[in-house]
């Protein structure tokens, strides 16, 4: 049978397309069953990789996603926080805070350890001036490490700054602007901490006299 | 700007040389004015952006198989290097001259086709390129300090060697209103010890080399007029589009907005109404047109120093208005005599038969 | 291009022999890398190219993916070329193309995590990328599974090549090294490939930026363009030598 005959028919044209939609609609939808739980899971992995890089290797065995708690800051926006417990027992929290830098939205995440002490802060989204203002990113300058040990008292609340503001931490030669957020957002983030402390620890709120 | 219409055209006396020598008169006052606050290292720093356009050209020239001599004695590529070196940092290092005058000469004006065919301004299009590619050594301000320049040696480090010293390097008066807000703090507090109108008037301020003294500026621009080598339209629209919306802003809300005279002053408004953006070349060439490409310049540039990413506008706005200037012309073209305004002729009988057929 | 495979379309139809033999091989391959490069002669995939060229670890990522599609979408349109109505071929090959690359998208993402990371970001490109559906339509509908096979290796590794290269120009210039993170993308083994050209390089950030992709590859389709016009010429001569013989 010699099929190119039928070419010109509307019939074989119907048909033909709507084999082709059958057949890759079925393909897809297989796939996508196949495909679908290891990709959520790979998701999952990466999401948990990226939150671990601001915590200390060894100071949870949990599963971080599955840990949240939704807590209010002080603007009312609302900030999800992922809970590290070693052996059940609260270790540290990772939140994301953000604030307007020179041009647009700078995102990170960090990671405070229960006595309010950072343990790393990563920037995850900006659109900074490439070559002046994106030295906040890990993979361009190791800047943002300068954070890594910081609490709310060390340095003093004063020098919670850009050295050019009079506080401690570097700017960059020809943007202050930029590095200025970071310091501001992480400084929000240790205050909105120290005031919601005992919820994002999930504890009750009464015994606040254990300091150790 | 002389207009250009249909023909007859009576061929003028000028030459293109005659035109740029006079352009180049005019530039004298605020260079030197800009040497003598700025000392050695501007004088330097003007020199190797000059030459390096004129050897661009000469190259370029060559290689199309073009008479040199006639292309770099027709000024055109001095022009060029003198007027983006009058809108660079005072002490900038050699390699922005160099690295600025080939684009423009070389990119922006001989791949486009050479003099009088280039879309952009060269200068212009050289300094956003610069500005884009080394924001550090393009916000390098310092403030002017006649007395304590270094000297003709000194300065040679300067331009030749490790650049300018950190202390001395400030932000623009733009610049620092920028970063002041992003702070939070308004213009009532970060203004005060920052701007005068006198000292900005005879530029005593940080600023790029040529754009500090708006009031030498303006007298060249005048010199300008008075001889006919430009009209008054663009710089007139040019002005009239930063001053009126600053003033309209400044006036509702002034801690916010900065005034009308601070913008007239600053950021080489003058410079670039006058010298650059009346460039024939890259500007609109009918009257309506003209006013039109003037006060979108204007418009742009008081837009982008308001909300934009960069404290200041000028060549961005003018780069815009270029590529927009074809289309002006296009939309503006005066009526030609004896038809309608769309080409049509004034007879009907003639314009049915064009119908019919 | 309309009715480009009415010709495939003859193909079983004794009216019109097809030729005995398509282009060999090696023409294919010249074709590809070359004369008829995608992005310097044809200009087609310039989307994915300008945007993914900062540097040139980037552009051989793209460019490796892009070859993997192009071989099987050429050699899964060669195999249907028969029985696809001239008329609606542009859908059927949009469809069965878009699912490919979707196919591998979740394929890779599921069973090849390690390397989805690096590449993942260039296959949902691909899905923009007109070279595919251009070598479909231009090639693989008229030609047998093996030839389209090669075409679009040939085509991909063109494509590789210039995308390479245009990454390379601009990450010399832009920052000083060639061949950044190639050790995070392709693996430890290619620490060799890394090379920081200029150190303390205070960077030509334009060349990293959008524009700099725009000037490098006008620069890169120019020089195409004049050694094809020479190449062109020198042959000229050499087939009708001119009577004096003097002019080059």
């Amino acid at each position: 049978m010699n099929i190119a005959k039928q070419f010109d028919t509307l019939w074989y044209q119907g048909a033909s397309l709507a084999f082709v939609a059958m057949v890759t609609g079925a393909a897809l939808a297989i796939a996508s069953q196949a495909t679908g739980p290891r990709i959520a899971e790979a998701q999952a992995r990466k999401t948990q990789a990226a939150l671990a890089e601001v915590l200390p290797g060894n100071s949870f065995d949990n599963d971080l996603m599955a840990d949240t708690i939704a807590v209010k800051d002080t603007d009312g926006r609302t900030v999800t926080v992922y809970r590290a417990r070693k052996a059940g027992v609260v270790t540290g929290v990772v939140f994301g805070m953000e604030n307007k830098g020179y041009s647009g939205t700078i995102k990170l995440v960090m990671g405070v350890d229960r006595d309010g002490r950072l343990t790393g802060v990563r920037v995850t989204g900006h659109t900074e001036t490439p070559g002046l203002g994106d030295k906040i990113e890990l993979a361009k300058n190791p800047w943002v490490l300068s954070f890594d040990g910081r609490s709310l008292g060390d340095p003093a609340p004063a020098r919670w700054a850009v050295k050019k503001d009079g506080g401690i931490f570097d700017q960059f030669a020809g943007a202050t602007i930029t590095p200025r957020a970071v310091v501001n957002a992480v400084k929000r983030g240790l205050d909105l901490y120290a005031a919601q402390q005992a919820t994002m620890l999930g504890e009750p709120a009464a015994p606040a006299a254990p300091q150790s | 700007m002389n207009t250009v219409l249909s023909s007859p055209h009576a061929v003028g006396a000028r030459s293109v040389g005659n035109v740029m020598g006079l352009v180049l008169i005019a530039l004298v006052p605020a260079t030197l004015a800009g040497f003598w606050r700025f000392g050695w290292p501007s004088v330097y720093l003007w020199l190797v952006t000059i030459l390096a356009c004129v050897a661009t050209e000469v190259l370029c020239v060559r290689l199309r198989g073009l008479s040199a001599g006639k292309a770099v004695f027709d000024g055109s590529a001095v022009l060029t290097g003198w007027l983006l070196a009058m809108s660079l940092p005072p002490w900038a290092p050699w390699w922005i001259g160099v690295v600025g005058g080939v684009f423009a000469v070389a990119i922006t004006k001989h791949l486009f086709g050479g003099l009088g065919q280039n879309l952009f301004n060269p200068a212009m299009a050289a300094r956003v390129m610069l500005l884009i590619s080394f924001p550090v050594e393009m916000t390098q301000w310092l403030l002017p300090t006649p007395d304590a320049l270094p000297g003709a040696l000194d300065a040679l480090a300067i331009t030749f060697g490790a650049g300018a010293p950190d202390a001395m390097s400030s932000a623009s008066l733009l610049g620092h209103i920028k970063a002041e807000a992003t702070k939070g703090v308004l213009l009532d507090q970060s203004l005060p010890g920052h701007y005068s109108a006198t000292a900005f008037g005879i530029g005593e301020r940080q600023g790029s080399l040529g754009e500090t003294s708006a009031l030498l500026l303006l007298a060249g621009g005048i010199f300008l007029v008075i001889k006919g080598v430009i009209g008054l339209r663009i710089p007139l629209a040019f002005l009239a589009g930063v001053v009126v919306p600053a003033a309209i802003a400044s006036a509702v809300a002034p801690d916010h907005y900065l005034g009308p005279v601070a913008h007239l002053l600053s950021g080489g408004v003058m410079l670039a109404a006058f010298f650059i953006a009346t460039d024939y070349v890259t500007s609109a060439s009918t009257p309506l047109g003209q006013w039109i490409f003037g006060l979108g310049c204007g418009l742009l540039t008081w837009t982008i120093r308001t909300w934009g990413a960069y404290p200041e506008g000028i060549a961005f706005a003018i780069m815009l208005m270029n590529a927009t200037a074809p289309l002006i012309d296009q939309y503006t073209r005066p009526r030609i005599f004896g038809r309608k305004r769309d080409g049509r002729s004034l007879n009907p009988a003639e314009t049915a038969k064009a119908r019919a057929r | 291009m309309s009715e480009a495979c009415a010709t495939a379309a003859a193909d079983s139809a004794p009216a019109t022999p097809t030729p005995p033999a398509g282009p060999s091989y090696g023409a294919l391959m010249k074709d590809g890398l070359w004369s008829n490069n995608p992005v310097l002669a044809q200009m087609i995939g310039l989307c994915p190219t300008l945007a993914v060229t900062g540097n040139a670890t980037n552009g051989l990522g793209m460019g490796l993916a892009t070859t993997a599609v192009l071989v099987l979408s050429n050699m899964l349109i060669a195999s249907i070329r028969n029985l696809v109505s001239p008329n609606v071929r542009i859908p059927v090959f949009v469809a069965l193309i878009a699912s490919l690359v979707t196919l591998i998208d979740m394929s890779m993402n599921a069973w090849m995590y390690e390397l989805y990371q690096v590449l993942g970001l260039f296959i949902a490109l691909i899905v923009v990328n007109c070279a595919i559906l251009g070598r479909a339509e231009a090639f693989a509908c008229k030609n047998p599974v093996s030839a389209s096979a090669i075409d679009g290796l040939a085509m991909g590794l063109g494509f590789t090549l210039t995308l390479v290269v245009l990454g390379g120009i601009r990450e010399i210039l832009g920052s000083g090294t060639l061949f950044a993170g190639a050790s995070q993308m392709f693996g430890p083994a290619f620490h060799v490939l890394e090379v920081t050209l200029i150190h303390d390089y205070k960077g030509f950030l334009m060349m990293i930026l959008p524009p700099g992709a725009f000037f490098v590859i006008a620069f890169l389709i120019a020089g195409h363009r004049v050694i094809e016009q020479r190449a062109a010429k020198r042959a000229a001569a050499a087939q009708a030598p001119l009577p004096d013989g003097a002019h080059a």
